[in-house]
């Protein structure tokens, strides 16, 4: 009876010794292959400011549209993104940029110069020149990026 | 729900413990000792390349245009990239000496004599399938040793019957390039991983079916199970395997050379350590013999191995009781073994891993608001470090020395351009960054004399391979001039030849800069 105690003592130590082990092995692999499959859903985007217009060139509290080339890396190369913001400019020295991706789904936004509204093509969401939702679905006003005056060029972060 | 319901309900509809009993209980003979460890490491090291070569997949691009770069970037930015390469590559090692192992384990156990013949037959062609992955694999990184390496292979291949069919086969297209890639990585990743994976489980089935051999003279005493008992052993032996693969990937970068150049004629190819010997062999078969070293005797080997159950049918397993098939596998490894010393031995020095000087001039060069006003972060263009080498060293030349003319009215290009000689310095800097060499750490002496170079010697004079050749070459210069002499030239050529045509530096370099330069040159000898 004894020493098949004995017996079961060693069989329950060496599966204890087995399992030990193999979640050590199991572990350091899973760290290591789930940190490189996963890293990039950590990973955060560098933000930079951009040239965007000439102070001079925009009319007061009417969105003008402007593409802005933003260089990025993508994983082994570099990528230009051309992303459409609208510049606002609503007083000497100030500026507000909107960015043109409709809150509701993702659209591209367009100014309607008859309306003096931004309009989403999508679904029918509408906002006026601040970005604020007049109608539609927009759960949200358009984002503001951050902007500031280097002289006469205006700058956007992105 | 009571404790162990879920278990017990999934049991009943998957007779999950029925097939955990089948799986782990089987009962091994007494004496079954550590030598029955080498087929549980060859299947976890398998299992183990499975897993980062799917990882690999998820960041490598198989055509010449990005295969190199993001391999690169696989190394420098994927979070544990570097040792998940570097498990992948050195495990490539670590199978091919596992699985010769585990195959001379059981010749010496005799454990593939009836009724094991299929089983053996299995093992024979999951051998060959590592050694076809191992071949496959190489050419992936696109660097130049793989290009040229696979370069070989095929010229090989053209050596055996139908050889220029082979070779076809092999490249997919006219020449060595995308299609060649995209077919071996499609053989790497689909094909044999398909083949591998049905030739393990029969050969796991089939081990299972007979049993294992255990040793060779029976012990005393009752079988015991697989688990915990010997599944203790596997998974120690295991656990060493994983910490000496994990501690040689975690401390060597895994080789990547620079990116493949068709036109480089300087490359000495040389293949992974487990094909020099068949590499060596093929220097003992000139001209019209060398089909016998590249189809013949290999060939004969593989037969013969397939072979080996109904050659040797007796029932004795002792090896000395078999001297034949002992004497022949000690002849075979014998001969594996002094090739591989010989292609060793034979091998050509391997490339210096230190920045020349211009190439370490030509990093401080490129950190120029002329270049960084595009190449930052976030910038128009990439990093310098990151920037990949695909365009022709001419056009780097002419984009450094005039960025206005590579792309007129794009934006703004910086003020000036460089002189040819800094232009040459970033070109070499760029060339030893894109083959992923990690910039060295250099002494500010060496800094200083490498700045001094690229900026007014490297126009005319050659160092190290770079440079301009309407002066004499600078590489080995201190072993027959002095620090004496070299600083009296340097500072005017025509107080020691009258008819010097280098133009005087005494007053154009700064005493630091003379003092770097001149220790610089002197001790090249």
């Amino acid at each position: 009876m004894s020493s098949s105690n004995d017996e079961q003592g060693r069989r329950q130590f060496f599966a204890r010794a087995i399992a030990a082990i193999q979640a050590a092995i199991g572990g350091t692999l899973g760290l290591m292959l789930g940190g490189a499959a996963a890293s990039p859903a950590f990973a955060r985007r560098q933000e930079n400011w951009w040239t965007a217009a000439r102070l001079a060139t925009l009319t007061l509290n009417e969105p003008t549209p402007v593409v802005i080339r933003v260089a990025r890396k993508d994983g082994y190369t570099q990528v230009v993104d051309r992303r459409t913001v609208f510049l606002v400019r609503s007083g000497d020295a100030q500026v507000t940029a909107l960015d043109s991706t409709c809150t509701h789904l993702g659209c591209r936004v367009s100014w309607d110069r008859e309306s003096k509204q931004l309009k989403c093509p999508c679904h029918g969401g509408t906002y006026d020149h601040t970005g604020a939702v007049v109608a539609g679905p927009p759960p949200q006003p358009l984002a503001t990026l951050a902007t500031r005056l280097d002289g006469d060029l205006v700058l956007v972060q992105i | 729900m009571r404790r162990g319901g879920f278990l017990d309900w999934l049991d009943a509809r998957t007779g999950l413990r029925a097939a955990r009993a089948r799986l782990l209980d089987e009962p091994l003979p007494s004496g079954t000792g550590w030598w029955f460890v080498t087929g549980s490491i060859v299947l976890f090291l398998l299992t183990l390349q499975f897993a980062t070569g799917v990882l690999l997949t998820m960041y490598y691009v198989p055509s010449p245009d990005f295969a190199h770069d993001s391999v690169r970037f696989i190394m420098q930015g994927v979070t544990f990239g570097r040792i998940v390469r570097g498990l992948h590559f050195f495990g490539a090692s670590f199978v091919v000496v596992a699985a010769v192992v585990h195959m001379l384990r059981v010749v010496v156990f005799g454990s593939y004599k009836k009724p094991r013949e299929v089983t053996w037959i299995t093992g024979v062609v999951l051998l060959l399938l590592i050694l076809g992955f191992a071949l496959t694999g190489y050419l992936l990184p696109w660097d130049q040793k793989a290009y040229w390496a696979t370069t070989v292979t095929i010229n090989i291949a053209r050596s055996a019957p139908f050889g220029e069919y082979v070779a076809g086969l092999l490249k997919g297209g006219e020449a060595l390039g995308s299609l060649t890639l995209l077919r071996w990585y499609s053989a790497h990743v689909f094909l044999l991983p398909t083949a591998l994976i049905g030739f393990t489980v029969a050969h796991l089935y089939l081990m299972r079916q007979h049993g294992i051999s255990g040793p060779i003279v029976a012990a005393d005493g009752p079988a015991r199970p697989f688990y915990p008992y010997h599944a203790l052993k596997d998974t120690i032996a295991i656990a060493v395997v994983f910490a000496a693969l994990l501690t040689l990937a975690a401390t060597v970068p895994a080789p990547l050379d620079a990116v493949a150049d068709p036109t480089d004629a300087g490359y000495v190819p040389r293949p992974e350590w487990y094909f020099l010997s068949l590499f060596q062999l093929l220097k003992y078969f000139p001209g019209p013999l060398e089909p016998v070293a590249t189809i013949v005797i290999p060939g004969l080997v593989v037969a013969a191995l397939l072979a080996l159950p109904f050659l040797d049918r007796r029932p004795e397993r002792h090896p000395r009781k078999r001297p034949l098939v002992s004497g022949g596998f000690a002849l075979l490894g014998m001969g594996v073994v002094s090739l591989t010393w010989l292609g060793l031995k034979d091998s050509p020095p391997e490339a210096s891993e230190q920045w020349s000087p211009l190439a370490i001039a030509g990093r401080e060069f490129a950190r120029d608001e002329r270049c960084t006003s595009c190449h930052r972060p976030g910038g128009l263009a990439n990093l310098l470090d990151e920037t990949r080498m695909r365009k022709e060293p001419q056009w780097v030349l002419s984009h450094v020395r005039d960025p206005e003319v590579i792309a007129p009215g794009l934006r703004p290009p910086p003020q000036g351009g460089m002189s040819e000689a800094q232009a040459k310095s970033i070109l070499s800097f760029l060339q030893e960054a894109s083959a992923g060499e990690p910039a060295p750490a250099v002494s500010s002496g060496i800094r200083l004399a490498s700045l001094t170079l690229g900026r007014y010697c490297a126009t005319c004079h050659t160092i190290d391979g770079e440079g301009g050749n309407s002066a004499p070459d600078l590489s080995r210069v201190g072993a027959t001039r002095d620090a004496e002499w070299l600083r009296r030239w340097i500072t005017s050529p025509e107080s020691v030849d009258p008819f010097a045509s280098m133009p005087p530096f005494g007053e154009t370099l700064t005493k630091e800069q003379m003092d770097a330069i001149v220790e610089f040159l002197a001790g090249r000898k």
